[in-house]
């Protein structure tokens, strides 16, 4: 292709396809003058390769621009390796290592896991081969699904720097490690093995492979974090790392590689990440748990979730006799009774053979299908993460006060099983007030906002244009301001008010978004998460909310969907789908830590109201003390004590009153439910929960 | 400020018997708050309620006297916990005033009671409009009286006659006061003033200082031999009280010729009747058989005006004339209800001052001197 010449069926470089892009286009203007027949269109009619295909749309697969690109590529690499470990029941893991490259904007992106490792004949084609997987044809819970995200990070990488994917992969202690370099041929969609000659590298096992590993620069953890100090580290035993080099951009804030790994560690309490960042800076997000979730099960597909056309796949493809064999063995919830009436409704019979059925019959068997009624699927292949590692979870990650969790029980949409989880954490302020002078000066130098009011708003979790303004007012600062060009004595003064501001008004909901517990960091607006969040109305649970906006306060949400097949919004899974049985869930999960949180409150108004009426009584006794001793000489002191002995009985009395439904409640026994956990606001004990290493952000 | 040094017992000896009387009045009410607060109860003051529902019109006196209902204010009790320690502070004060045997304004007791709460900024008082209504709930707690808690309002109000009086062993003759005239104090009780030589008939009272001062330079009161007040709109307790010493020992008819409006309807029912505020003081203070002179509403028409003296009602002028109208001492009164219906449909008011554009002096020699001769008065 990269000759222009028109022989399009040349072997070409895989390099060169970007050029082609070019030259094919001006060829086209050029013919366009002349009069085209069937047979010369005919001559430039071939087929596409997938990987050409998405060579050229990148941005549908998430690599739309250098930053997304850094991001995509860690997710697909971290996705994959989390589901390998679950699978084989390991508990996960995993090191993420991002280095910076001599040359503007390169990067190298090394995700390792512990997993169970890849057969070494399955490596190219895993690494290699775009739509290649074992996820897509089975209906079971999983992060990933297509099998395109590895495959296509590799590629990127090949396309913006020309270094191959490296991967390294080890299935036992006592097996070498299997090492590949990788460029993947676009045109056929077929992997090319670059090392060894075309057959990859074995690397022995044992300290012979821990010098050769050393000795070639190969990069490898070998060994885990000790565990005590002082103790012998244990082994790595098995596990995959790739390597990709690409070209990115890396940038803290939202939509980060950073935000990414905190929101996974939310959502993956078992799991253990190590961070190292391009600043060199090492951060680890520690298990909480060491019981790995359910296993998801695998399903099959529900009757009223298949769509005509691949019904009609189905049928051609099955080798099964009869109908009724067909229905029962291809579908679940299809019992011979059920399989009959399908038939009954079609027109046709059980014994009619599968390969027979034509598009009219195909037809009416699926309109059959839509009327018959059917047991909804089995929802037990759903693994939730459960309410109290949600609060886990979340209690390691971001700090607050209040923290409530609700999983909902499955329910089904097009046939798909699905359920929906919902974590809460109210209180804790802000990253703004506790932003490091350093982190700050850092951030500004790296923003490519062009107000300092747009930074403000695009860098911090949770400050609204409301708090962006006060902070800026109270820094002295125009709005418009650019923040890039900000000299030392200005940023001290911006950090000086963004510690001193009072935001909490100011700020408003942050909304985590997960689906099968990858975190969604894009295209909030279109999710129906967001959207289901927006809706509803939080006033009512003690919240201040405009119409239709996300509420306010300081208030961090997750919402997690687990189902078999999550309905995105496009394939660079970014948002989810709206259906009315997923808006549904949505809502209920919603109201359910949305009550908790009302009550907690409602309590918390309560406490500070009965603090406060204390502290106006207790204002003024002593000036009634001093006035009744001056007018009769009684003893101040005790007419003061005895006082405050009533005012102590008046308050306390109030203080333990009645609960919102007007029952009399005792301190004892004042249970918001066992979903719900109650940080006190001792800032030590806040920080407990907290691995995030110092001066962290986010 | 009271200083405990005062409270010797050779001050004690030098006390009135009201200031006794008032001293264990004040005494009662702060071992009430030791008492129920060493018994661990909540302590609160009954307080009778100066409201227009707690007023009765007594017909046989012709005075709005004060009813039974009380409100309770208690210190445990968010809303009411800051009054509650402020009326202990006006007592404390008080207390040490009587016992010093001086008196004081309120403005001065307010400034002596301000101060800030340890340890907040909060002050006790925050202005004197905070202090005023808290020195009449003590009036009313103690069943005292502003003069015996030694307190006087800033005084408001001149006087001019043939009279000659004592005030704190002072002679003072009214016919000789100049054009400024005796400024009345607002402490007026007997045994501080004493009338000594009156051969003055009637007293007219006149609204403000401005029309006080037309009456005073025409010499009025030398020509119809009468003394001659004004209270600088509605009148202070003090020019009140001696308005009502005028009627009871001396045996003067009190005229009074005040605006025709609400307002001057409201001036003229708190003179003959009491206030619904100080309700509890009319019997000292009402002057049952006061008559009203004018202006009335008939006068656009009697004394030709021109249209330039008409103020327009404004719709709190008609609500307030619909509630005077409603008040028990006005609805019986015929005269009143068609003098109120008609400043209604005229839709305007008149001041005194609007006679001056007939002539200057036109209210002193015209129109008082024939209401006076025709006895035109309303009750």
């Amino acid at each position: 292709m990269g000759a222009a010449t028109g022989n399009a069926r040349t072997k070409a470089k895989p390099a060169a396809s970007g050029n082609g892009a070019v030259s094919n286009g001006a060829k086209r203007n050029e013919t366009a003058r002349k009069r085209v027949t069937a047979e010369s269109m005919a001559a430039k009619q071939r087929d596409i390769s997938v990987s050409e295909f998405f060579a050229k749309n990148r941005h549908l697969l998430g690599f739309d621009n250098p930053r997304k690109a850094l991001l995509t590529t860690v997710k697909e690499a971290v996705d994959n390796s989390l589901d390998a470990c679950e699978e084989a029941g390991l508990v996960p893991e995993v090191w993420v290592h991002i280095e910076s490259m001599t040359g503007k904007d390169r990067f190298k992106v090394g995700v390792q896991d512990n997993g169970p490792g890849i057969v070494k004949k399955q490596i190219p084609l895993i690494f290699g081969k775009l739509l290649y997987g074992s996820k897509f044809h089975r209906l079971r819970m999983s992060r990933g699904q297509q099998g395109i995200g590895i495959s296509a990070a590799g590629m990127y990488g090949m396309l913006t720097t020309g270094k191959p994917v490296k991967i390294l992969s080890k299935v036992s202690i006592r097996k070498p490690i299997h090492y590949y370099e990788i460029q993947i041929d676009t045109k056929k969609n077929k992997p090319e093995i670059l090392n060894g000659r075309g057959d990859g590298v074995d690397i022995s096992p044992g300290a012979k492979g821990f010098q050769y590993i050393e000795k070639h620069g190969i990069e490898w953890v070998t060994h885990y974090d000790a565990v005590e100090e002082g103790k012998e580290p244990k082994e790595v035993r098995s596990g995959t790392r790739v390597t990709i080099e690409l070209e990115a951009r890396y940038q803290r804030g939202r939509g980060s590689v950073d935000e990414y790994l905190e929101q996974t560690a939310i959502a993956n309490p078992h799991v253990t990440l190590h961070y190292l960042d391009p600043e060199g800076n090492l951060s680890t997000y520690g298990r909480s748990t060491t019981d790995l979730p359910d296993e998801p099960k695998e399903i099959k597909p529900h009757p009223y979730g298949v769509e005509l056309g691949r019904l009609m796949t189905m049928l051609k493809d099955s080798s099964d006799t009869t109908m009724a064999q067909f229905l029962g063995g291809s579908f679940s919830r299809v019992s011979p009774g059920v399989a009959r009436r399908i038939c009954e409704g079609a027109g046709l019979t059980v014994r009619s053979s599968p390969k027979r059925i034509g598009r009219q019959e195909a037809d009416s068997l699926y309109q059959s299908i839509q009327e018959t009624k059917i047991k909804a699927p089995a929802t037990d292949c759903l693994s939730p993460i459960g309410e109290d590692l949600i609060l886990k979870g979340l209690h390691r990650v971001v700090p607050g006060e209040f923290y409530v969790a609700a999983t909902r029980p499955p329910s089904v949409y097009r046939g798909n099983p699905f359920l929906i989880e919902v974590g809460l954490v109210y209180g804790g302020g802000s990253t703004v007030t506790k932003i490091s002078y350093e982190v700050l000066a850092e951030l500004l130098s790296q923003t490519d906002a062009r107000t300092l009011r747009q930074f403000i708003i695009n860098t911090f979790d949770g400050l609204g244009p409301d708090a962006a303004d006060r902070i800026i007012k109270a820094s002295g600062f125009g709005t418009r301001q650019s923040p890039s060009k900000f000299k030392s004595k200005q940023i001290a003064k911006l950090h000086e008010a963004m510690r001193n501001v009072n935001i909490s008004e100011g700020q408003s909901m942050q909304v985590l978004r997960y689906a099968n517990r990858v975190p969604l960091q894009f295209q909030p607006a279109g999710c129906a998460i967001t959207q289901a969040v927006t809706k509803m109305n939080w006033r009512s649970y003690g919240l201040s909310q405009s119409r239709g906006q996300l509420p306010g306060g300081p208030i961090n949400i997750m919402v997690h969907m687990a189902s078999v097949w999550v309905p995105f919004t496009s394939e660079s899974k970014e948002a989810i789908a709206s259906y009315p049985e997923i808006e549904k869930e949505l809502r209920l999960g919603l109201q359910a830590v949305g009550r908790k949180l009302g009550m907690y409150l409602r309590r918390r108004k309560r406490v500070s109201q009965e603090g406060e009426r204390r502290n106006i009584f207790l204002r003024y006794l002593r000036e009634i003390a001093t006035a009744v001793h001056e007018i009769n000489g009684s003893d101040e002191k005790k007419v003061y004590d005895d006082l405050l002995h009533v005012a102590q009985r008046v308050t306390s009395e109030a203080d333990a009153k009645f609960d919102d439904r007007g029952k009399r409640v005792d301190e004892a026994d004042e249970d918001y439910g066992d979903n719900v956990l109650v940080v006190s606001q001792d800032p030590v004990e806040l920080l407990g929960g907290q691995t995030n290493s110092e001066g962290r952000l986010f | 400020m009271a200083k405990k040094t005062t409270k010797s017992k050779s001050n004690g000896e030098k006390l009135s018997g009201s200031d006794r009387k008032t001293l264990k009045a004040i005494q009662g009410a702060a071992d009430e708050v030791a008492k129920t607060a060493g018994g661990k109860r909540k302590p609160h003051l009954d307080i009778p309620s100066r409201t227009l529902s707690n007023v009765r019109f007594n017909k046989s006196r012709k005075i709005i006297e004060m009813g039974k209902g009380t409100n309770r204010r208690e210190l445990f009790n968010l809303g009411q916990a800051k009054s509650y320690m402020q009326t202990l502070l006006v007592m404390k004060g008080c207390k040490g005033l009587i016992e010093r045997g001086k008196t004081d304004t309120i403005r001065a007791l307010y400034y002596g009671l301000k101060h800030k709460i340890k340890p907040t900024t909060e002050n006790t008082f925050e202005d004197q409009g905070e202090c005023d209504p808290i020195i009449e709930d003590t009036e009313v707690i103690l069943d005292a009286l502003r003069e015996e808690l030694h307190l006087r309002a800033d005084k408001k109000g001149d006087m001019v006659g043939n009279l000659v009086l004592v005030d704190n062993g002072d002679e003072i003759d009214c016919t000789r006061m100049g054009s400024g005239g005796y400024g009345i104090p607002s402490i007026v009780e007997p045994d501080t003033i004493q009338f000594k030589e009156c051969s003055a008939k009637f007293v007219l009272h006149v609204e403000k200082g401005t029309v006080w001062q037309r009456f005073n330079e025409d010499k009025f009161w030398k020509k119809h031999n009468c003394i001659l007040t004004h209270g600088g709109g509605q009148p202070p307790r003090g020019v009140r009280r001696l308005l009502n010493r005028f009627a009871n020992e001396l045996k003067l008819p009190v005229y009074c010729l005040l605006d025709n409006d609400p307002w001057g309807y409201y001036i003229y029912s708190v003179i003959k009747q009491g206030s619904i505020n100080l309700a509890y003081e009319s019997q000292r203070m009402a002057i049952p058989k006061a008559r009203y002179i004018g202006l009335r509403s008939k006068d656009y028409t009697r004394c030709q005006l021109t249209e330039s003296v008409e103020i327009q009602l404004t719709d709190n002028d008609r609500k307030r004339a619909k509630q005077i109208a409603a008040y028990p001492w006005f609805r019986s009164k015929k005269p009143w209800q068609t003098e109120i219906d008609l400043m209604l449909k005229n839709g305007f008011k008149l001041e005194v001052e609007a006679l001056v554009s007939k002539d200057i002096s036109y209210v002193t020699e015209e129109y008082v001197p024939s209401r006076l001769a025709d006895r035109d008065f309303l009750d």
